[in-house]
């Protein structure tokens, strides 16, 4: 592990309120058939079917969190480490509780996962994050569980699933990086000199640059703890979540992937002409 | 039906690719249907300290919507039609009172077998698909049985003084507001599904959507409304399938 990648935290297996219990339960009928609830479109729902995947069910998980306070040094660029553990901390609650439920459903994997940040008018310091998705089970039985034994997650949408196993690849897990950094003040006597002059910021630049880096190598280091050989579809989300103008987070999230063993080979592209606008 | 049915031009929200795509599978649009029902948001006290669900709310909510509902399906039956597509709930507001509306295109089969795509009480179907979904749907081997709906209005306890000074300054999770939302949500959920069970549908919903919305209570009273389309599996050796889906890489950018 290099110099300044926090220790992942160890998010131990949650226990499911009441209410989520029992939904779970009744998703089975008392001959033991399943009914599924999912957030699929019907198009995701057609294409998961096709590659030999029945929906379990919606899964969901959340975690309130009060974010701890941090000093910030007023002309300093400087990693604000208890604002990046909260919000890390937060959003590893709300995953573990959709992937218990997900375990609960005896489901092989979880697609489509959103990650909500919301706010409430209850506290400045309160953030809610809320993990969504829909649980999923291959039809003939296959194991396709995360190595951990726990079902794979990630963010991609039916479609995309979809084309991901006909190429030759499975999804992990949803891996994530974040960071929250404040970017110093000028001094009044950098604000003199760049005044009127075409000139880089080196200050700025370094700050965003580093912020954005210690991010994603959290995000890589979480996909190899996990055996992935790559991550798709990765965003970096900027925001500043109501704090100081200077503080920022960055939020980098993407699905870990690994080949599998393929029995035809991948679909070549195919010219269509579309008659939509 | 009538060959007045067939001199009455339809109306319909439909664009031209739905129109098309509801065609090829049979069926054929009859007018624009709506529902609209006036409520009066009251307000029930919660105990201040207490996670609890403000059950009169939450059926007063569920009540409002339903009987929007039950007018579309009232004007569809008057009209022949199997179902409606392409439903929508809305709710526009004005202090305490609220209007809750539905709109949607009821159509029906043309060959006139549309029996067979109503519930077992012989119901039309209500679904909120696009054309393209209602078409995918169909030819996928699955039919729409109805639009359902979970609700649950849920007070959040407020935090006590010793709880503020003990999270004050720290990392920490909220246990009581992580439990009250989870609790909330689980229980539209819940609902949503048992709501899909009553309507006859045996194989799920699609399309669930979990909405969180205020109403002009106090900011501790949220409302979670979940919606979406229960659908069956369609028994029928001689419905037709679409081809299995073919990759189609677009070389456009969006």
């Amino acid at each position: 592990m290099s110099q300044g990648t926090p220790q992942r935290p160890q998010t131990q297996r949650q226990a499911l309120p009441q209410h989520a219990v029992e939904r779970i339960q009744r998703s089975r009928n008392a001959q033991g058939q399943r009914f599924f609830t999912s957030d699929l479109s019907v198009k995701e729902f057609l294409l998961i079917r096709e590659s030999g995947f029945e929906c379990a069910g919606l899964v969901m998980g959340s975690s309130f969190y009060h974010v701890g306070y941090q000093r910030s040094d007023w002309s300093q660029n400087q990693e604000m480490t208890v604002l990046t553990q909260a919000m890390y901390q937060a959003r590893e609650l709300a995953m573990a509780r959709m992937e218990e439920e997900a375990h609960e459903l005896g489901s092989d994997g979880v697609i489509g996962v959103r990650l909500h940040v919301n706010r409430h008018s209850w506290g400045e310091d309160l953030i809610e994050f809320v993990a969504v998705g829909t649980a999923v089970y291959a039809r003939d039985g296959s194991n396709w569980r995360a190595p951990s034994g726990m079902p794979f997650t990630s963010d991609l949408s039916g479609q995309d699933f979809w084309m991901l196993l006909k190429s030759g690849y499975r999804p992990i897990s949803l891996v994530m990086g974040n960071c929250v950094y404040h970017v110093a003040h000028q001094s009044l006597r950098g604000w003199f000199k760049s005044v009127s002059q075409n000139q880089e910021m080196p200050n700025f630049t370094q700050a965003l640059y580093d912020a954005r880096e210690l991010a994603m190598e959290r995000l890589q280091y979480e996909a190899q703890l996990d055996g992935a050989t790559g991550v798709v579809g990765t965003q970096i989300h900027e925001s500043s979540h109501g704090w100081d103008a200077h503080v920022i987070e960055f939020f980098a999230i993407g699905t870990s992937v690994s080949p599998i063993a393929m029995k035809e080979a991948p679909p070549a592209p195919v010219l269509v002409m579309t008659v939509n606008e | 039906m009538s060959a007045a049915a067939a001199v009455h031009p339809f109306t319909s929200d439909l664009t031209i690719d739905e129109l098309l795509l509801l065609e090829d599978v049979g069926f054929e649009p009859l007018e624009l249907v709506l529902g609209a029902s006036y409520f009066h948001i009251g307000y029930q006290s919660a105990s201040y300290a207490q996670n609890q669900e403000i059950l009169d709310l939450s059926e007063m909510m569920l009540l409002a919507r339903q009987t929007a509902m039950a007018q579309i399906q009232g004007q569809a039956e008057a009209l022949g039609a199997d179902g409606v597509v392409g439903m929508r709930l809305e709710i526009e507001r004005e202090g305490h009172h609220a209007e809750f509306s539905a709109i949607g295109t009821a159509v029906r089969r043309r060959a006139g077998d549309g029996a067979k795509f109503r519930d077992q009480r012989g119901r039309a179907f209500t679904c909120d698909l696009s054309g393209a979904d209602f078409w995918g749907l169909v030819r996928g081997g699955f039919r729409p049985v109805a639009l359902v709906h979970g609700v649950c209005v849920y007070h959040v306890a407020h935090q006590t003084l010793g709880g503020w000074f003990n999270s004050a300054g720290k990392n920490c999770e909220m246990p009581t507001f992580t439990q009250a939302m989870y609790d909330a949500r689980e229980l539209a959920l819940a609902r949503v599904q048992r709501d899909a069970a009553s309507a006859g549908a045996d194989s799920g919903i699609v399309g669930v959507e979990v909405r969180e919305g205020h109403y002009g209570w106090h900011s501790h009273v949220i409302e979670f409304l979940a919606v979406g389309t229960a659908v069956s599996a369609i028994v029928d050796e001689a419905h037709e399938l679409h081809a299995p889906a073919r990759t189609v890489l677009s070389a456009r950018d969006d």
